[in-house]
């Protein structure tokens, strides 16, 4: 989130799009409703009326997969009706940019595209610059090649009736929610955007939110209280998880993985670091050298060294372009190059997209290693259905983990709030904790390469003193690893920092060797203060919820993102009602300002407020993303419609497209004639290995089951409560039918098309009689920029069993 | 830093099911036996209180743990009352968070091993598992290591092993995996993010 | 009598998120028992001797077409003049005269099962097939006489639940069904002057649970 949870209070319209926040993050509805008390109103915008339109004052279908259909309806409508905050606009955002002549948008495909690499040749989409190397503008707005002139041009086309056409919302509810939202268009209104994977498990997801994040910059809304784009993430250390970087594409605070055109820490540092010639533009991760350098200090202690290019070397390099992301990960498996394999607190036979793949490929495995706390279907998925033992020569080793109160350590809410947690009591029997686990995993690896293997160094050099005195793990001490530490007596400025001493905060990080820290943006999370994480002051000195002495949010405690866009340019706040940030007397006072420097009016140090991006500005026009600078609707790959009506690219034009015997995927199929998708449910959580083990959850949320419409009922004689069979091109599963009057049929023009929605929380491992994961049926298709699987629109067949 | 025991839930009134009923005046008699029921909250005034955060969704809502320090048992949990974004509320997940404790005898709770083909599961002890499957990852990394690619570039990778997960792990959990999973040369290493 | 406590249940502000619901079990240590799915989000599909509180869920379209979903969160509502008293003749069941809490003793045993739910118009209290005991909530009476509220009126999110002296709870009653009333002409208070645990709704009580107002 750019914001948290707390300040969704301060909103005066929620839209909940892509996220039935009400039932899947269902504390956030405590700061909807007090938003609500003050007169806010709540949006919901669902293919189904869920337990958040329940509580809306606008709800609005939408066919899955129609989401940028809809927001491009909405971006024409604030721009046509000039419902956008000018200054904000002009300003903060790079709506007055130029843009190269080589760039074009035609029948659905942007210059450059290469239709056999099914790729982007994106230097077409770059910005004119002028001989100094910074980007020509147009303050006016007027020339056809600004940015905002061809945001205007390219939603020209999204008008209400071909949007209803596509989304099967009717006209009168698109244009409610377009006009309650575009209220938020001027400098005292608030406007903020709950999503979560409703938007982003999708071929065009990166783009939904993008579609999204135009309409915040237009509209004003990011860095004020009570706007910003809020990602609803979906597990209580996902954000943790993906700072810490478990994902092939990153390393820890989202630095790059190395490739292996970067033969040298220099090469790889000068392609990483991104330049400006700008210098208004404070370009923040110009200072990428000094966290790269860090980190390796982090892994390698005193084995990196200046020579040996601090242990670069010693990092894996993917080859240019290769993707080790799930689908990729699971492919390779299946085709027998992955032996062995961890699956560590998680459950892939259940939660991946087209998981009877998933099933078939770790029968294929030489070992399988499956951390967890209770038995699931991805440790014992030899014993699955249609699965004969005999025949799988898959080792299994199940180790039992430490739930979350038999250990201590922080964990990071969406809100980017590291939250430290206490161990209550130990776990039973066997089981411990992870950390404890992994430290001895690796202590007896490093034993065995003791004696020699192949290329030892970086086991070998690991620095991996993360155990107390007694030899157990000691999250305290990897925490402190985290924040980072001096390596050697350094003076900064006036003041000393001796060898050992914990890094004050992220500015204090050297490229030269001299600091090490495991993860730049939790740098201050644990420093000489102490555990900032463990802290629970309740002081709220702006009354805008900020809590800063609750925990500690990165980056460095600032709560809200991008707060130098909530001031005009002599740093005056837009709303003097909701301060979050305030120059006064040559100070910033409220939130931790983004960015110290002083507001943009000082000519000389005054700095644009979005300091991540290398130009400074709001990105109205998005260059870098793998599917076009433009959010462009397209149709999920398996749809109920003909053609797509805004232009004649059917699909996401950049998407892979598996081809193997397991890789089904069928269009306009008279056998799977429904729209499929996929939602959780309040009682149970992810695939429900945790919670169909108590008896009080599986007590109020039994067993599988799909929510149907009771036209389609009709259709297939179905009645509330009979056993169906849901099928699609993947595979099929039995559960009860739940006819309903929240699913309506869509009115596509002259089609009407049905949608049906399944939760993805049961599995066959228990109970019993529960059911299977929704999973076996989705497709294992992802989004071009993220490869997140297209888990929310697929075609699916409903059939009395 | 050890937790010391501090009244995050400020439960008032004597110890004793007996007090607890009798001074609001109730004849002793026929609730006598209701008052039995009385013994959570009576050990609740003596629980050593921890807190802790749910482990579901990512909202962050705070807990408090009541321990029975001498049965070591977690007898309570509920919301935290002081945490500024829960407040003390729960959904249905942190309500049951009690039944995620050893409390629930679905829990595992030993190291298991199963061998190629079988159709059952071995206990193993923490050491032999341990062991066993380091002497896996250096087999495999062994056998599979890729030095250089097909240009001729130096790569250093492995890709004959894969690694998910979890985003249900502490950050002082995913950073070391992250360390130990590149220092092996995994490049196949991906979790709850990606779907 | 108008002191003691009250519950106020909102149902404009319930999200049906089972908080409640499962906190009384967890409080209670009440055992999950074995359901199946009917075609609803509702389960348990009753109260019984093991489940004081289920969340009631109603969807229907309205006369304009649009849907609508109503959440419930049944329980015993601790009458002023509690009628499954009617049918007791010792104390089985006591009226706790500081807060007024109706509590079901371990002498319900003896007590004549059908007279004592025909008794009550809300169709409560619940019957332990083997000890013949009978069951419901109880306000969570060993909290709130001990400096706490009940475990369901705190895990609510949204503030749908409200606990506190009675005087205070028939304000704010009286305040929050004015509010409705403006974007809700049907929004009323169930019988507030009958009952300690008082729910408001902003339609036809029918259109929530069938014993929403009484039976």
């Amino acid at each position: 989130m750019t914001n948290h949870w707390i300040d969704i209070k301060n909103s005066d319209v929620i839209l909940v799009m892509g996220s039935n926040a009400a039932s899947n993050h269902p504390i956030s509805m405590k700061w909807v409703q007090k938003a609500k008390d003050h007169g806010a109103k709540l949006i919901s915008v669902d293919p189904r009326f869920t337990q958040t339109s329940a509580k809306a004052d606008i709800y609005a279908p939408l066919r899955s997969g129609t989401d940028i259909a809809f927001l491009g309806g909405m971006i024409k409508y604030i721009l046509d009706n000039n419902k956008y905050f000018a200054d904000y606009v002009v300003n903060y955002t790079n709506a007055a940019f130029i843009v190269g002549d080589k760039f074009d948008f035609s029948d659905g495909l942007f210059a450059g595209y290469n239709a056999e690499k099914r790729a982007y040749d994106k230097a077409l989409w770059a910005y004119k610059k002028d001989d100094k190397g910074i980007v020509a503008k147009d303050p006016s707005l007027k020339d056809p090649k600004s940015v905002f002139q061809l945001l205007k041009k390219h939603y020209d086309r999204y008008t209400p009736e071909k949007v209803s056409e596509i989304t099967g919302t009717p006209v009168p509810d698109l244009m409610k929610v377009y006009e309650a939202y575009a209220t938020t268009g001027v400098k005292d209104k608030a406007g903020t955007i709950l999503y979560a994977m409703g938007w982003t498990q999708h071929t065009i997801g990166v783009q939904n939110i993008r579609a999204m994040s135009i309409i915040q910059l237009l509209c004003g809304n990011m860095g004020i209280a009570g706007g910003g784009v809020n990602a609803l993430r979906g597990e209580s250390n996902v954000q943790g998880s993906t700072d810490q970087a478990l994902l092939f594409h990153i390393l820890p605070g989202y630095l790059k993985a190395p490739v292996a055109t970067q033969q040298t820490l220099e090469e790889y540092i000068a392609q990483s670091t991104p330049k400006s010639a700008d210098p208004r533009s404070v370009n923040w991760w110009s200072n990428y050298p000094k966290y790269t350098v860090s980190l390796l200090k982090s892994f390698w202690g005193d084995k990196a060294t200046k020579e040996n290019g601090f242990g670069y070397a010693w990092l894996p390099k993917l080859d240019p372009g290769q993707n080790c992301s799930w689908l990729n990960l699971f492919d390779a498996m299946y085709d027998g190059k992955v032996k062995g394999f961890f699956s560590w607190g998680q459950n892939p036979a259940c939660s991946g997209a087209n998981a009877n793949k998933t099933r078939k490929a770790m029968a294929k495995l030489d070992w399988l290693v499956n951390v967890n706390i209770f038995d699931n279907e991805t440790g014992s998925f030899w014993k699955g259905p249609g699965m004969d033992p005999k025949k799988i020569k898959t080792e299994v080793f199940m180790l039992p983990a430490a739930a979350s109160i038999e250990k201590e350590g922080s964990i990071s809410n969406s809100g980017r709030w590291a939250q430290w947690r206490y161990k209550a009591v130990d776990a039973p029997g066997k089981a411990e904790p992870d950390g404890d686990i992994m430290y001895e995993l690796m202590v007896k690896i490093k034993g065995l390469y003791k004696a020699g293997g192949k290329f030892p160094d970086p086991i070998m050099n690991l620095k991996w003193d993360y155990a107390d005195e007694k030899g157990h793990f000691d999250a305290h001490r990897v925490a402190k690893a985290i924040n980072g530490s001096f390596t050697q007596d350094v003076k900064i400025g006036d003041k000393q920092y001796k060898k050992g001493d914990q890094v004050p905060a992220f500015p204090l990080l050297q490229a030269d060797g001299s600091t090490s820290c495991g993860n730049w943006i939790y740098c201050q999370s644990y420093n000489a203060d102490g555990n900032n994480m463990a802290r629970r002051k309740k002081d709220d000195p702006t009354g805008l919820g900020l809590f800063p002495g609750w925990s500690w949010a990165w980056p460095v405690n600032r709560r809200i993102l991008y707060n130098r866009a909530s001031v005009d340019l002599t740093g005056q706040p837009w709303n003097p009602a909701r301060p979050v940030v305030k120059w006064a007397d040559g100070k910033w006072v409220g939130d931790i300002p983004d960015g110290p420097a002083p507001p943009m009016a000082d000519e000389k140090a005054g700095k644009y407020p979005f300091i991540m991006t290398a130009e400074g500005f709001g990105r109205l026009f998005g260059p870098g993303l793998n599917d076009g600078p433009f959010p462009e609707h397209y149709e999920p790959l398996e749809c109920p419609v003909p053609k797509n009506l805004l232009s004649g690219q059917f699909v996401n034009p950049t998407i892979k497209i598996f081809k193997g015997e397991m890789d089904k995927h069928f269009t306009c199929d008279p056998r799977f004639p429904f729209v499929g998708t996929t939602y959780r449910v309040t009682e149970h959580w992810q695939t429900g290995i945790m919670t169909r083990w108590q008896s009080w959850l599986i007590e109020a949320q039994p067993q599988m089951f799909v929510e149907i419409s009771h036209e389609l009922a009709k259709l297939r004689g179905i009645k509330d409560g009979d056993k169906v069979k849901v099928s699609s091109a993947r595979g099929e599963l039995d559960c009860v039918a739940m006819v309903t009057t929240r699913f309506r049929p869509f009115q596509l023009g002259k089609l009407t098309v049905h949608e049906v929605g399944m939760p993805w929380c049961f599995g066959w491992i228990t109970p019993k009689d529960g059911g299977e994961s929704s999973n076996l049926l989705t497709p294992n298709v992802g989004d071009p920029n993220t490869m997140i699987p297209e888990s929310k629109a697929f075609m699916v067949n409903v059939t009395k069993a | 830093m050890t937790m010391t025991r501090r009244d995050f839930l400020k439960i008032s009134g004597a110890v004793g099911a007996g007090l607890a009923v009798s001074s609001l005046g109730i004849d002793m008699g026929p609730v006598k036996a209701y008052a039995d029921e009385l013994k959570k909250i009576d050990k609740m005034k003596t629980a050593k209180q921890s807190t802790t955060i749910c482990p579901y969704c990512a909202v962050g809502c705070g807990l408090i743990c009541s321990t029975d320090t001498k049965a070591k048992r977690i007898i309570n949990i509920e919301g935290d009352p002081d945490h500024p974004i829960n407040e003390g509320a729960l959904c249905a997940k942190g309500a049951a968070l009690f039944q995620t404790t050893a409390d629930n005898t679905n829990r595992s709770t030993k190291v298991l091993y199963r061998a190629p083909n079988s159709d059952k599961w071995q206990e193993k002890s923490w050491d032999w598992a341990l062991t066993e499957i380091a002497k896996r990852v250096k087999a495999t990394r062994d056998a599979n290591f890729i030095e250089k690619n097909a240009k001729g570039q130096v790569v250093n990778r492995l890709e004959a092993i894969a690694h998910v997960g979890s985003a249900a792990l502490d950050n002082e959990e995913c950073w070391p995996l992250v360390a130990m999973m590149r220092a092996l040369g995994l490049v196949y290493i991906e979790h709850q993010a990606r779907i | 009598m108008a002191e003691g406590y009250s519950i106020l249940v909102d149902t404009s502000k319930c999200t049906a998120c089972r908080g409640c619901q499962i906190a009384c079990k967890q409080w209670n240590q009440l055992p999950g028992t074995k359901t199946q799915q009917l075609g609803t989000y509702e389960n348990p599909k009753d109260l019984s001797f093991d489940t004081y509180k289920v969340v009631r869920y109603s969807e229907g379209a309205n006369g304009d077409g649009k849907a609508y979903w109503n959440f419930f969160t049944e329980q015993c509502r601790h009458c002023l003049s509690p009628g499954c008293m009617a049918a007791a003749e010792k104390d089985e069941i006591v009226q706790d005269e500081k807060t007024g809490a109706v509590l079901f003793t371990p002498a319900t045993k003896d007590l004549d099962f059908k007279a004592t739910v025909e008794g009550c118009p809300y169709n409560v209290p619940r019957q332990n097939p083997k000890t013949k005991v009978l069951a419901k909530c109880t306000m969570c009476f060993d909290r709130i006489t001990n400096n706490m509220i009940p475990a369901c009126v705190k895990s609510c999110p949204t503030g749908a639940m409200a606990f506190g002296e009675r005087d205070k709870v028939l304000d704010a009653c009286k305040k929050r069904v004015e509010e409705l009333k403006k974007t809700h002409p049907k929004a009323e208070a169930i019988n507030p002057n009958d009952v300690r645990v008082i729910y408001i709704v902003t339609d036809d009580p029918k259109k929530y649970f069938k014993f929403a107002a009484g039976k």
